[in-house]
């Protein structure tokens, strides 16, 4: 499938250290490769949608920070297996310095476990919250 | 713009102080948290000395007529955007016709008892004497010179950060920035002139004895009850000039904390004054608790002080870093 602008993608790239890039977008994914021949396009149709209702939502850390299940000055924890939650709902806490952000909820879903204690060092991505997607 | 939904009349417009006019007889009103009330601004991107509503009978609620950043800083119970709800010290965007509410505390939870609601670019009333605090003796400055009521409408400034998505919060001073002995919060004091005209045995309890907050304690002063402090012999002085934090000693023998909407002379004896760097803490302590009272010297106090800038100065660079990440200004 013709995608515009290989020839100039291609060339910024040949300009570069970058062995690989691809690139994916609603229509196809583009993956280029520089070797010693050059730059190599090639084109493949997009990855399949996800499936339309999973059954599990990952809550993740959107940076790196100490993971707090309730508010510091609270006893009780934000997030409690078997409770529903609405979209946006502050779930958890990290905190980085004096600053705290939320760990807050992707959609509306009921908390099936929180997967990280109380305190502990995560990185970003870590999967911290596991939810099931409920209708609002 | 905002309305006043709750009929209030302790809440008031406050900003860091009317400073400068002491001695013109004008006090120096201002907030009873100064540090919840920077604290606040600093997350909303607004210089440090902006007004916020000071609240302190709760529930308390405004609406939003068009969309606007704001903080909720300071003592007080569960805070409600909408449906949402909001942690404690924490800023949030508001969208036109949504109400917040300031909840009542639950009994045994309070962490304070003055909550500061401050607005991207700082709530809008004229200054007075270079301030927008509210001197409810003079009955000027704030909104009208009073305290806000149901209907009243305000003004914020210019947005700080801009319209943009803002939910995070800090960490509260009160755990970041302790100050407690033997179980209780304390505040520290510098002894003041007349220390030396009570009795020894009334200085020693005045250091190891808990202290409660009456019921006659407000804005102005707060009233003490606890050991009877004994002056060796009691000394009417002329009346002279006095600051929020001095602690006076009227013939009862129970102190009297001044604080900042105190009148700005006075004549009874000073056994201390509460140094500037915890003033906050018993702005924030309810009416029946108890604390101490700790002695300390002027270099403790500069130090103190010193601690507190350092603690808005880092607040300062991680909210720039955080609003910097997530495209801010």
């Amino acid at each position: 499938m013709p995608i515009a602008g290989i020839d100039q993608i291609s060339a910024w790239l040949a300009a570069t250290d970058i062995t690989e890039l691809e690139l994916t977008g609603p229509d196809a994914c583009l993956r280029l490769t520089q070797g010693q021949g050059g730059v190599v396009a090639a084109t493949q149709p997009p990855a399949p949608p996800p499936p339309a209702a999973p059954e599990m939502m990952a809550v993740v850390a959107s940076n790196v920070g100490l993971f707090l299940d309730r508010h510091p000055l609270h006893d009780v924890p934000l997030a409690i297996p078997g409770a529903r939650v609405a979209a946006g709902q502050v779930l958890g806490l990290l905190r980085i310095g004096d600053l705290l952000l939320p760990v807050a909820a992707p959609a509306a879903g009921e908390v099936l476990a929180v997967l990280v204690p109380h305190g502990t060092v995560v990185g970003f991505g870590t999967e911290l919250i596991r939810l099931r997607p409920l209708p609002e | 713009m905002i309305e006043i939904l709750s009929e209030s009349a302790l809440a008031t417009v406050q900003d860091l102080g009317r400073l400068g006019a002491l001695s013109w007889g004008v006090g120096v009103s201002g907030a009873m948290d100064p540090l919840a009330l920077e604290a606040g601004n600093l997350l909303l991107g607004n210089a440090p000395d902006a007004a916020a509503i000071e609240v302190q009978i709760f529930p308390f609620q405004v609406r939003f007529d068009a969309a606007c950043a704001f903080a909720v800083t300071g003592g007080g119970g569960p805070v409600r955007l909408g449906e949402r709800e909001l942690p404690p010290w924490w800023c949030g965007m508001a969208a036109a016709g949504e109400v917040l509410r300031l909840g009542v505390p639950k009994r045994g939870t309070t962490h304070g008892s003055r909550a500061y609601l401050c607005l991207a670019g700082g709530v809008d009333v004229p200054p007075v004497l270079n301030s927008r605090s509210t001197q409810l003796r003079g009955a000027f400055g704030g909104h009208e010179g009073r305290g806000l009521r149901r209907g009243d409408r305000l003004a914020a400034g210019t947005l700080g950060w801009g319209a943009r998505p803002l939910w995070f919060g800090i960490v509260p001073p009160s755990l970041t920035l302790p100050c407690e002995r033997d179980g209780l919060p304390a505040v520290r004091v510098l002894p003041a002139a007349e220390y030396d005209s009570f009795t020894p045995a009334s200085q020693q309890a005045f250091w190891a004895e808990p202290w409660t907050i009456t019921p006659q304690s407000d804005r102005y002063g707060y009233r003490l009850s606890g050991p009877v402090l004994e002056a060796i012999a009691f000394r009417e002085l002329r009346s002279h000039g006095i600051v929020p934090g001095v602690i006076q000693v009227p013939r009862g023998g129970q102190p009297i904390v001044q604080m900042r909407d105190a009148q700005p002379s006075g004549g009874y004896p000073k056994i201390g004054t509460v140094i500037d760097a915890d003033l906050w803490r018993l702005g924030q302590a309810p009416i029946g608790s108890r604390f101490r009272f700790i002695e300390a010297s002027w270099d403790e106090a500069l130090a103190a002080a010193d601690e507190t800038r350092r603690w808005l100065a880092s607040i300062e660079r991680l909210v720039g870093l955080h609003t910097l990440g997530t495209g801010g200004r």
